[in-house]
């Protein structure tokens, strides 16, 4: 029988071609014989340690070769592997593992080096592993394979298990939509906790093809993205509008501009592209077909837009297109009812790939809901059917917003700047940033007589927030914030008075993965 | 004006820190605070290229190099030292 799972996939091409090369990083090569052995060894070293039975083994660690193969070990033992961002606050960190009951892997070079352990090892956090024996043969696609997270503002992250049906569904449609095959580069500009990976790494590597790992300490350094193009011809890019921005910088010589010619799918996620941001795009990639794709954790791709490069914002934005294959989708009006024609509603989606629901399944209620045909997920999107059909995204029907990839509820950073005892009000705001796609503005009222600025106010608030949900920007005011007739806080009467913001509106920015 | 002062003044001015050299502490965090994000820290880097005629190396952009105005004076200081034969 033919595997069709992931990791019987990806040690299939170990055996056929195993000098053909899996990853690039930083100038080095790492063929699918050297990735199936680090793999292997990191398999031995877990099953050695014992396996964290029933219960997710946590990876906590930066994109590397390494920590791929350690991924892989897990999937090939049947030993579900939750990957939370490296970046977590250590207090966020220990209380998320503590609420999965996951145990906490070693480093990833510690499990890859191919060295027994000379004496009894026991996890990094000594969490109590118990022995397990690795399945065998085809994994259950039924079973959970990777768990993982969403960005949240402040909080937990909410953990999105998947299944390893649901990824195996997912690299069929995306190896087949995007062409990926064993003669296929890919570049993977997404930290490996994001969703993004189930197509630029794990798609690639099931079919053969070779992933171009951007370093993420170096995401936003324009060499290194070009060193990866000039390395290996790069066919296939996906990332956010960021990326591509820094790609445009890149490409300042004819000689780095023929590196980047080669690709041939250039997908765009995460956020709204603007016009100026799409326009020398075409250009700069001439054979790319311009794909936007819209999706989340929750559910993965669910929308995809082929851009046309005369016309990328025909309703002024990009739309969001045509449900992937086997992906259900219906607006729902503010009543509850389902919206047949034109109009704006609440995007509910149900994709092949999707989650069976949260870890936590306290948090199902109110974000899945069952239907007559299943369970769909809402996105807490508005969606606006114009009259030709075509769908657009038009705002949150919530305060979340998406700054560079990382999910931001607005009212969350508000109440992290209001914890400085000499903050009064504050108001946050997202504006559109001509490189960035979305930032953050805060405008803060201080108490009277307070001499509060705003170097000692980002420090209050970046104890409570993640990097991304600390405002770029930060205004202190002495008086009080505008207000609606009825009294609540009027964050666009804000925005108007706003010193560093005149000018600007504020976006609609789509939140999603 | 120290060169210390000279980059805070630029930092303060791009990054619209809404204060003066004085608030702004030679040890205050710019990476965990916010300040400079790793956009902010390319532009950073372009501004310290042009203004103090260097040729950052693309693996010295560090985040660690720039967590701090002192820190950005230290990196300076240590790139000026290093005798350059393509300039």
């Amino acid at each position: 029988m033919l595997s069709s799972s992931l990791s019987n996939r990806i040690a299939e091409q170990a055996r056929t071609r195993p000098a053909a090369p899996a990853l690039l990083w930083h100038s080095g090569e790492v063929t699918y014989a050297e990735l199936h052995a680090m793999a292997g060894a990191a398999a031995a070293r877990l099953t050695a340690l014992g396996l964290p039975h029933g219960r997710p083994a946590a990876m906590v660690a930066k994109k590397s070769p390494e920590a791929i193969a350690v991924v892989l070990a897990c999937l090939t033992l049947g030993q579900p592997v939750l990957l939370p961002s490296p970046e977590l606050g250590a207090e966020t960190l220990s209380t998320l593992l503590e609420r999965c009951a996951a145990g906490r892997l070693p480093a990833p070079e510690e499990l890859t080096d191919g060295h027994e352990p000379a004496d009894g090892h026991e996890p990094a956090d000594g969490a109590e592993l118990i022995s397990n024996e690795p399945a065998p043969g085809e994994p259950d696609p039924q079973e959970v394979a990777l768990l993982l997270t969403t960005s949240g503002s402040t909080g937990l992250p909410k953990v999105v298990p998947l299944t390893t049906g649901a990824v195996d569904r997912f690299t069929d449609w995306a190896a087949d939509h995007f062409g990926i095959g064993p003669d296929t580069t890919v570049l993977n500009y997404a930290p490996l906790n994001f969703d993004l990976c189930l197509l630029d790494i794990w798609t690639t590597l099931s079919r053969g093809g070779c992933v171009a790992l951007v370093d993420p300490d170096l995401a936003t350094n324009p060499a290194h993205l070009l060193a990866l193009f000039r390395q290996r011809p790069i066919q296939v890019v996906q990332g956010v509008p960021m990326l591509y921005q820094l790609l445009t910088r890149a490409a300042r010589t004819d000689e780095a501009a023929a590196a980047l010619a080669e690709v041939r799918h250039a997908v765009l996620t995460g956020d709204a592209i603007s016009e100026r941001a799409f326009a020398p795009l075409p250009q700069l990639l001439p054979k790319a077909d311009f794909h936007n794709v819209y999706g989340c954790t929750e559910t993965n791709d669910s929308f995809i837009h082929p851009i046309d490069p005369v016309d990328p914002m025909p309703h002024g934005t990009v739309p969001i297109g045509e449900p992937v294959r086997g992906v259900k989708a219906l607006l729902l009006a503010e009543d509850g009812s389902e919206l047949a024609g034109p109009g704006l509603g609440e995007l509910l989606v149900r994709t092949p790939f999707q989650t069976t629901g949260y870890l936590d399944a306290e948090l199902d209620r109110g974000v899945f809901t069952e239907r007559a045909d299943g369970r769909y997920y809402r996105t807490g999107d508005l969606v606006r059917r114009h009259p030709d059909g075509v769908l657009t995204l038009e705002g949150r029907r919530d305060f979340v917003v998406k700054v560079r990839g990382v999910r931001v509820n607005t009212t969350e950073v508000e109440a992290a700047l209001c914890s400085h005892p000499e903050a009064v009000e504050a108001a946050v705001l997202a504006v559109p940033d001509e490189v960035a796609g979305t930032r953050l503005h805060a405008v803060v009222q201080r108490a009277a007589g307070s001499s509060l600025n705003s170097l000692e106010l980002r420090q209050a608030a970046a104890g409570l927030l993640p990097r991304a949900a600390i405002p770029t920007t930060v205004e202190l005011v002495d008086t009080a914030l505008p207000r609606t007739g009825t009294g609540k806080l009027d964050r666009k009467a804000v925005l108007r008075a706003s010193r560093h913001a005149r000018g600007q509106s504020p976006t609609t920015t789509p939140a999603g993965g | 004006m120290t060169r210390t002062d000279d980059i805070k003044k630029y930092l303060i001015e791009q990054f619209l820190l809404d204060t003066t050299v004085e608030d702004l502490a030679d040890d205050y965090d710019l990476l965990a605070n916010g300040v400079v994000d790793s956009l902010g820290l390319l532009t950073l880097v372009s501004w310290l290229e042009s203004e103090y005629r260097l040729d950052i190396d693309a693996l010295d952009i560090a985040p660690e190099n720039f967590r701090t105005a002192a820190a950005i004076n230290a990196f300076l200081e240590q790139a000026q030292a290093v005798p350059d034969g393509t300039r």
